[in-house]
């Protein structure tokens, strides 16, 4: 079994060693998906964060509203994901205590998020992540859906999804959304999302039935309470080594 | 406790996201493309993440391979030249530009941008230019260059169609002389048949080209369907 | 005052002979000619309201603002000189980010304070400083509930249910004691810091002012919110409806 390996500090560490600041991720949270409809974006990801194989925690958050119409979900390292919440929270305190009357919209957060992880992985110190952030824009309507890494690593397109999703969900998500951005309505949004956190959820092992989806539109943001999935589990009897 | 003993494949702040470029200098027009695609592994990320960019009327930028360290160049050049405007009232000469990237580069020698670029425009003389690079700086100016994933591809076609090498009774154009004897409508032909092959052959090429044509009219840009498989 | 020009008032190191330190009254002084500011702690919330006394016509309103954020739940309202405010409300937000740093939380509006008047109190210590021209109305929501606190130039703080500093401190100060803390809602408290403000205003001396209203409430989702103009707009229709019927009291 591959074990989870802590690190020592750096003064017990071999000397003869390279200094290592981050060999990996240590409790993870799995697939994020997020998708472009007709009023706006949606986003799903699973309530679990993993330690290795183990279901550790079953209860978690990993989507972030970044005021009211910016919605950030996150994969990888949950740590390193509370640690950006941190630093999300000063920056809207920041931005509140200008007073400008300016708002920080999707693509600025988006950008703040790809400075923020380029400069640690820069200092080979990466924040052991991939982002999805989407939003609407509050005056033009304008959707936003984009990805980042720990690799500061961008790109925007109408359908995104990390980790294991990118193999399983992307190419379900692309076959049902592109050319159709426009006119999909938040039901077909919905079970979009929902069919492919079900298929994750079939062959991710690291992931769970029990979801939360947010939709941001021109008039908000709402994020839902976690739910589960119907799952169908009958045809296990019939395999062997599966079921009993 | 820590041995030599195997270990986990350590964090490497490298990858690289494919896609091809292309650029070909005539005597009064630089043409500069890029295909679209953006990869990671066998995935394909989207399939429209420019990386060529309009840097003036004048100067276009290309990058290909990490594609955070590519964006990284770009921003720091645009950023580089906007101070130099305020400081002399002009715009930066495409050849400045070259000179600029190559030290941009350099300066990080023992911490790479892995970016492979190509630099493309007019110089002062209104002639097309182009400026080849490694990702530590080591700068040239050449009539055609093609790099990123399908250089390897396509860099032996623009040999044969642009400097006429291996062909029998053309004039062959020396790799230091500094342009093309091509029309533009030449070059934008050649670019496209360039672009249709390497998609054929390269995995990390396709999706669209963006074709950015630089004539003393200013930066003329297009976009054309390549194959999505 | 007595004691004035007999040498102790050039430092804020040195000590009358009757135990006055004179540089911390100047301050005061300072503060007593500004426009008022008052802060009332309601039931569900803390309301500020400030007299901002315009200097010229040609000033912009909305500019200049004498009640700033300092963190979401957390505001102040200050009296006195404004730049040595500004400097107040920087340090205040420095000091509540590096709460937030040690702590993930939102300062408590009692740390605030202490640690805001400590800050002050070290003008007031050594021979080269001068004391900050300022008092500060510091309120906001914890988990306490509202919270609203003073500071004098002298560094001290107390806690209040209605404060007031700057010109119409006095009258203020007669209006605040006669409302009903336990009864008044923030909403309520809106309209009674407008009525305040405008009874504490010297249309004598002072003409043009604007009146500045912040409130952080239940209402506002313990937030410090600006209070909208319809509801500004409602004070002081309130206000001017009492007045009137002083008017016709009077006659």
């Amino acid at each position: 079994m591959a074990s989870i390996k802590l690190k020592l500090p750096q003064a017990a560490q071999n000397a003869q060693e390279p200094i290592t600041h981050s060999d990996g991720p240590i409790v993870t949270g799995t697939s994020v998906l997020g998708i472009k409809y007709k009023d706006g974006i949606m986003v799903a990801a699973d309530c679990l964060a993993s330690y290795g194989s183990l279901a550790r925690f079953r209860d978690v958050n990993r989507l972030q509203a970044f005021g009211e119409r910016t919605i950030i979900g996150a994969s990888g390292d949950i740590g390193d994901f509370q640690y950006v919440q941190d630093e999300l929270e000063k920056l809207m305190i920041k931005d509140f205590c200008l007073a400008d009357g300016h708002e920080l919209a999707t693509p600025h957060v988006y950008s703040y998020l790809h400075r923020l992880l380029y400069s640690r992985r820069s200092e080979m110190k990466p924040l052991w992540n991939s982002y999805v952030v989407g939003g609407v824009h509050s005056s033009s309507s304008q959707r936003f859906l984009g990805y980042v890494d720990l690799l500061g690593t961008t790109y925007q397109s109408s359908t995104i999804a990390t980790g294991f999703g990118a193999h399983l969900a992307q190419p379900l998500l692309r076959k049902a959304v592109e050319g159709r951005e426009d006119t999909l309505t938040e039901e077909e949004a919905v079970k979009i999302l929902d069919d492919c956190m079900r298929v994750l959820f079939y062959r991710d092992a690291r992931s769970l039935n029990r979801i939360r989806r947010a939709k941001v539109t021109k008039d908000g943001m709402e994020v839902t309470d976690p739910y589960s999935l119907e799952t169908e589990w009958a045809f296990a009897e019939h395999i062997v080594g599966y079921g009993a | 406790m820590a041995t030599s003993s195997a270990k986990e494949a350590s964090f490497s702040p490298y990858e690289d996201n494919g896609g091809t470029n292309l650029a070909i200098a005539g005597q009064d027009y630089c043409v500069i493309a890029s295909d679209t695609r953006q990869s990671r592994g066998y995935n394909i990320n989207t399939r429209f993440a420019p990386k060529t960019f309009k840097l003036s009327d004048k100067t276009v930028l290309s990058t290909a391979g990490c594609q955070p360290d590519g964006n990284m160049v770009v921003t720091r050049i645009k950023q580089h030249m906007e101070s130099y405007k305020h400081a002399h009232n002009k715009e930066m000469s495409t050849p400045a530009v070259g000179q600029l990237l190559s030290t941009m580069l350099y300066m990080k020698r023992f911490f790479p941008y892995y970016s492979f670029n190509i630099l493309g425009g007019l110089d002062k003389e209104g002639k097309g230019c182009i400026y080849s690079y490694d990702a530590i700086g080591s700068a040239e100016r050449v009539p055609c260059l093609a790099s990123g994933s399908a250089a390897a591809l396509v860099q032996p076609f623009l040999d044969n169609q642009v400097r006429n090498c291996n062909q029998v009774g053309k004039p062959r154009i020396m790799a230091a002389s500094p342009v093309s004897h091509l029309s533009l409508d030449q070059a934008i032909k050649i670019t496209k048949d360039a672009f249709t092959s390497a998609t054929e052959r390269d995995i990390y090429t396709g999706d669209n080209l963006q074709i950015f044509i630089v004539t003393r009219d200013g930066v003329e840009e297009q976009v054309h369907p390549l194959k999505r498989d | 005052m007595t004691s004035i020009g007999t040498g102790y008032d050039y430092a804020v190191s040195t000590y009358s002979p009757d135990g006055r330190v004179f540089q911390i009254e100047y301050a005061s002084k300072a503060v007593d000619n500004s426009g008022t500011a008052i802060g009332i702690r309601a039931k569900d919330g803390v309301v500020f309201a400030v007299e901002k006394l315009a200097q010229s016509k040609l000033q912009v309103p909305g500019t200049n603002q004498r009640i700033q954020g300092v963190e979401r739940h957390l505001g102040m309202a200050t009296s006195g000189l404004l730049s040595d405010a500004k400097q107040l409300v920087t340090r205040a937000r420095s000091d509540a980010l590096n709460y937030r740093n040690s702590y993930s939380a939102s300062i408590p509006v009692k740390t605030m304070a202490e640690q805001l008047g400590m800050f002050m109190h070290a003008y007031t210590i050594y021979s080269g400083a001068r004391p900050y021209g300022c008092s500060v109305v510091l309120g906001g929501m914890d988990d306490e509930g509202p919270q609203l606190y003073m500071i004098d130039p002298s560094g001290s703080y107390w806690g209040y249910r209605g404060c007031a500093s700057g010109k119409g401190k006095q009258v203020a100060r007669t209006e605040l004691e006669k409302l009903k803390f336990d009864e008044l809602s923030a909403r309520q408290a809106i309209k009674e810091a407008t009525r305040i403000i405008y009874s504490a205003h010297d249309e004598a001396k002072d003409k043009e002012f604007e009146l500045e209203l912040v409130w952080i409430s239940a209402e506002t989702n313990g937030r410090f919110e600006r209070v909208s103009k319809e509801m500004v707009a409602e004070a002081e229709a309130y206000t001017q409806a009492l007045l009137n019927a002083e008017m016709d009291d009077d006659e």
